[in-house]
């Protein structure tokens, strides 16, 4: 039952782009407390290295309570010290939030740009050279600070150059997003510091309302954009097996729980434009946009001015996931999910024949239950698209045998003999149906999670990307 | 069985055998269109056969029989009971089937329907009202919305025995869940004489609900809250009462596919039926 209710309630982030040229209603950087922006992103560093990846604990509290303004600074004061980590004699600054055409110049005062650089010779494990002795560095730090800058200078001694910060933040960071889960705020005007990012939340079809997200998800990705592989000269995430792992588990949570955001899975195909999961997650990802839940949402939803949904209607979301499929059948054909559902897209898109083709290899290749079941019930909708009705009503009774509960099938075989001109066979089809017990809401149907269990190896997902870094902890 | 058997409207006869000819049997299906004649939105009564036009693609039709307020009705509720109708929302939609199951005839007969993501018969068709009474107030809502698939399960067990149908489908949600596609339950009252009323709760657009209810010649009610829902029920089952029952044989048209029907009165007054029907596969 838990399962069913969770995914009655369904949230996706929107492009933030300041579409209306508004004055932000956010103060200019300068305007904001030098000192407490530094304090953060302090704080932050202690978190990023101590926090014990899949815990919520205290580090993760602390960070995911900062308000959604705090985080967007955040994202800015973390992009710099990379960059200073990078370029530690650098000056001037930019940064360009995801989903933003304007470079935003930032600049610190003299001390801040000090504290700024002592705090990169700490995440970079560098302390102990030249230019951080240079700056006195190991004289400002204290005890969660020296724990911090071991252990990244541990991660330099094994190899993995000065990703140790980049590594850590992008798990701090989802796991704040996905397991504290702050609430969203009210909306703020456009044009604020860093990225910006709002989601609506739906249930019942509907669009519940809507609020301002902190990014933790923008910080992490941008903290994986400048990873650098062993032996790597240069930014190179698209060579990572950890980013690449990092980017397929935090997409497959956010189907699991439906809590959807395009640009994620953009900015993945990004980097991994060829990887197989990711595509067939992005595919899954307008196949679910295509569904009914969100289309309803969408046309129930007043957008506030400003701002722009990057989810459109159905049958252009079905066109994007089947572009998706197709890439993914051809990066790896083996998977005989990724044919199930670019057989139903294809037949939700009326190419009946060459969805029965991808069904007949989906089925051919699973003996799971659950996927052969999709596999006959979509089979018989592309059947019926065909108008091959026998073969239609027999791929529906095959479905209704794998899970004779399930009304379904039931209701697709009723309406096959409705549309037949069969009304007592319609109604003799339905008393299954009717029959079912009502008092077993999550028993009967796999059709009801259809569109989340896409993403059912997530907790494997997640454990393999937070393992390592658990042994490391520890 | 019902009184006015007599209107059944599927005749069968056998063709006349030919010598080396394979002999069938043939089924021409009478063709029935519940019409609402109003006059400045006042109901219009007393009219008979010779006061309609029927033109079924574009071809004259000769109207049978009309009835009026005599065949009894087959009533169908189709109510929403997902996780959202609770409380308040729920105390309405059960007073508002009761005033409606108590302004029956007792020779109407009655089903309820509730559809959550599970789509349930809570009491079968009959004149037993009582019993659809008590299987309403046992209805609770959980889980998310099968709308559609709610809606195409009202239209059979709506057509499933002679009488006039009538199916009222209540929903304060959008459809999330279910298996068929809104184009297949249009298909479905196409080919069906169930009337659609349909009433929809709340800020969500009703696209589904207006098309089907257009589809059948029947009404939406847009309401913000549940509080009237009493008077809304009794105001659909009196409108439907209020109808024209118009029965003809179709004559000079092709059987299958869509037929576009236009229904006039030769007097004056405003007519609302169904823009047609679809016949063969």
């Amino acid at each position: 039952m838990d399962r069913f209710v969770r995914s009655l309630v369904v949230v996706f982030a929107l492009v933030g782009a300041a579409v209306d040229g508004r004055a932000s209603q956010t103060p200019p950087l300068q305007m904001i407390d030098g000192g407490a922006r530094l304090a953060r992103l302090e704080h932050w560093l202690k978190a990023v290295a101590l926090h014990d990846p899949g815990a919520v604990d205290d580090w993760a509290t602390l960070v995911g309570s900062w308000t959604s303004e705090q985080v967007g600074v955040l994202w800015i004061d973390a992009n710099l010290l990379v960059q200073i980590m990078r370029n530690p004699s650098g000056v001037g600054f930019n940064v360009r939030p995801e989903g933003q055409s304007r470079t935003q110049a930032i600049r610190y005062t003299t001390v801040q740009l000090h504290r700024m650089r002592v705090l990169a010779c700490v995440a970079a494990g560098v302390v102990g050279d030249v230019r951080c002795m240079q700056l006195k560095a190991a004289t400002e730090l204290d005890d969660d600070l020296r724990r911090v800058a071991a252990l990244a200078r541990a991660a330099q001694s094994a190899g993995d150059g000065d990703n140790f910060v980049l590594r850590r933040g992008a798990l701090l960071q989802a796991d704040i997003a996905m397991l504290v889960s702050p609430p969203a705020e009210p909306i703020r005007g456009t044009g604020g510091l860093g990225p910006q990012r709002i989601s609506v939340q739906t249930s019942d079809g509907l669009a519940l309302g809507m609020g301002q997200m902190a990014t933790h998800w923008e910080v992490g990705r941008m903290l994986l954009d400048h990873v650098r592989p062993r032996a790597a000269t240069r930014d190179d995430p698209g060579h990572d097996d950890m980013v690449r792992r990092w980017y397929r588990a935090t997409a497959a949570w956010m189907q699991s729980t439906e809590k959807h955001d395009t640009i994620h899975l953009d900015h993945a195909r990004e980097i991994f434009p060829a990887d197989p999961d990711i595509l067939f997650l992005s595919a899954t990802q307008h196949e679910v946009y295509a569904g009914a839940s969100i289309q309803g949402a969408l046309r129930s939803a007043q957008m506030t001015t400003g701002w722009k949904f990057d989810v459109t209607s159905e049958k252009p979301e079905l066109r994007l996931a089947e572009g998706f499929f197709r890439r993914a059948v051809a990066a790896n054909p083996d998977p005989p999910e990724t044919h199930l559902r670019y057989g139903r897209v294809l037949s939700l898109l009326e190419r009946y024949a060459d969805a029965a083709r991808e069904l007949t290899i989906a089925l051919a290749g699973t003996a799971d239950r659950e996927q052969r079941y999709y596999g006959e019930l979509f089979l018989g909708a592309a059947e019926t698209g065909r108008r091959n009705f026998d073969a239609a009503r027999d791929a529906y009774r095959r479905a209704s045998e794998l899970f004779p509960e399930a009304q379904s099938p039931h209701i697709a075989l009723s309406e096959l003999a409705r549309r037949l001109g069969d009304r007592g066979g319609a109604l003799r089809e339905l008393q299954p149906v009717f029959a079912a017990a009502p008092d077993n809401p999550d028993g009967g149907d796999p059709w009801w999670h259809y569109f989340t269990v896409q993403a059912r190896n997530v907790d494997d997902l997640l454990d393999e990307l937070r393992r390592p870094f658990k042994a490391e902890s520890q | 069985m019902k009184p006015l058997l007599a209107i059944a409207l599927v005749f069968s006869c056998v063709a006349p055998a030919r010598s080396q000819a394979p002999t069938f049997s043939t089924r021409i299906e009478a063709v029935r269109v519940d019409a609402l004649v109003t006059d400045h939105g006042k109901p219009v009564l007393g009219l008979t056969a010779a006061d309609f036009e029927v033109v079924d693609n574009g071809v004259p039709q000769t109207v049978d029989l009309v009835s009026y307020d005599q065949i009894p009705l087959n009533v169908v509720l189709a109510l929403d009971m997902s996780e959202s109708v609770a409380g308040d929302r729920l105390d309405h939609l059960r007073t508002g089937g009761a005033a409606l199951l108590a302004a029956l005839k007792k020779e109407d007969q009655a089903a309820l329907i509730t559809f959550s993501h599970i789509v349930t018969l809570a009491a079968r068709l009959s004149t037993d009202v009582a019993g659809v009474k008590r299987a309403l107030d046992a209805a609770v809502g959980i889980g998310s919305t099968a709308l559609t698939d709610g809606a195409y399960a009202g239209l059979v067990v709506g057509e499933s025995d002679v009488g006039r149908a009538l199916l009222i489908v209540f929903s304060d949600g959008l459809d999330t869940v279910s298996w068929l596609t809104p184009e297949m339950v249009f298909e479905t009252a196409k080919r069906s004489d169930v009337v659609v009323y349909g009433v929809s709760v709340g800020k969500g657009k009703p696209d589904f609900l207006r098309e089907l209810t257009s589809l059948t010649g029947g009404r939406l009610f847009e309401v913000d809250k549940t509080a009237n829902l009493s008077a809304i029920f009794l105001e659909a089952l009196q409108e439907f009462r209020q109808r024209y029952l118009l029965s003809y044989t179709p004559r000079g048209v092709a059987k299958d596919g869509w037929h576009r029907l236009e229904v006039r009165v030769k007097r004056r007054g405003t007519v609302k039926a169904r823009p047609g029907y679809l016949a063969g596969s």
